[in-house]
């Protein structure tokens, strides 16, 4: 099920702030699971990534008149995400990596839907899961760009605006996440990512 | 694995990677590719983290494990408390100092005069205290270290 908020979705937007219970629940609903998404992969704790989202769902609303409908909703709602997550952050920051190692034991990140190569899934997924628990132990600055570029799909301008950091800054943070993660899993053995790519396709 | 000994600004690769660079930066890191076997490999395995990690999939809880509506925590219901009992209070002092001008019929000229006064002074604290209070409630940045 993909977290991601669709960007044409204003149409759901302007009928939220008409006060449209409907509405409301559904993007409730929408950007629920988004906000979740996003507080677990930079949290790493479930039950603080469920506490996170409901309080930025919350402050969503209430600040939803004041939103300025013609932008997309994502970099907003992040923005609030990653205010309330940095703040539990520094009160939970002892039971993180514990946590975070048992919701991968359990299997999540969860296996996408299976193509016809079952040997080229299991890999991916394995890859996947490497990723994810490096990611854990990137520092937050970089954690935090990396989930944001990397798998919301934000801009460099919408990642600044997030983060509150000049716009060329983004390029060199994200580069040297990206150096981190990739030195992160070399260290640990990883030998998949030498290994010739374009099995999903060239960019 | 060394990293390249050259003079080029690695950060480009991520850059172009995500299709953020200008027309002329972009060509100048698609020709340094061309020529340099390291930049080439760790562009090549930043693409594969970037596919991986795009293509994970994330389980949230279920519609009923969680509230879906917006829902007030403690704090939020405290403050709406607040809020309350401080403008039934100042409703009560206004409704009170109304009264007073309307029943004391002997001086009415010189208490609507300090009335209107005090009114005045007290629409305008208020309001400086609602942009105040508005401002910090929305300041996304309030709680980061600058």
């Amino acid at each position: 099920m993909s977290a991601r908020i669709p960007r044409a979705d204003r149409a759901l937007l302007a009928q939220a702030r008409d006060g449209k219970p409907e509405a409301r629940e559904q993007l409730a609903r929408r950007v629920g699971r988004s906000a979740y998404v996003f507080a677990l992969q930079i949290t790493g704790t479930p039950e603080t990534a469920r506490d996170v989202a409901q309080d930025g769902v919350l402050r969503f609303f209430q600040h939803l008149d004041r939103f300025d409908a013609a932008r997309p909703i994502d970099p907003w709602l992040y923005q609030i995400v990653c205010n309330r997550a940095r703040d539990l952050m520094r009160r939970e920051r002892v039971r993180r990596h514990e946590s975070l190692d048992a919701w991968l034991e359990q299997g999540h990140p969860e296996a996408a839907d299976p193509s016809a190569d079952p040997a080229a899934d299991a890999e991916r997924h394995d890859l996947q899961r490497q990723i994810w628990r490096a990611i854990s132990r990137l520092p937050e600055a970089h954690r935090e760009i990396f989930v944001l570029r990397d798998y919301h799909d934000l801009s460099y301008r919408e990642i600044a605006e997030v983060l509150a950091i000049p716009q060329g800054t983004v390029m060199s943070r994200l580069h040297a996440a990206r150096k981190g993660l990739r030195e992160i899993l070399i260290d640990e053995g990883e030998r998949s990512l030498d290994e010739p790519h374009g099995r999903r396709g060239e960019q | 694995m060394s990293e390249p000994q050259h003079r080029f600004d690695e950060a480009l690769i991520s850059g172009y990677l995500d299709g953020e660079l200008t027309q002329g930066d972009d060509q100048r890191v698609r020709l340094h590719l061309e020529d340099c076997t390291e930049c080439r490999n760790i562009a090549g395995q930043m693409r594969k983290l970037k596919e991986a990690t795009m293509t994970s999939e994330f389980q949230v809880p279920e519609d009923t494990q969680w509230d879906e509506k917006p829902r007030g925590s403690v704090s939020g219901f405290l403050s709406r408390f607040g809020w309350m009992i401080a403008i039934a209070w100042v409703v009560a002092i206004i409704g009170f100092v109304i009264w007073q001008v309307a029943t004391d019929t002997e001086n009415l000229l010189e208490a609507v005069l300090v009335f209107g006064l005090w009114l005045g002074f007290g629409l305008v604290f208020l309001s400086v205290l609602i942009d105040r209070l508005k401002t910090y409630r929305t300041d996304p940045y309030r709680r980061i270290e600058k």
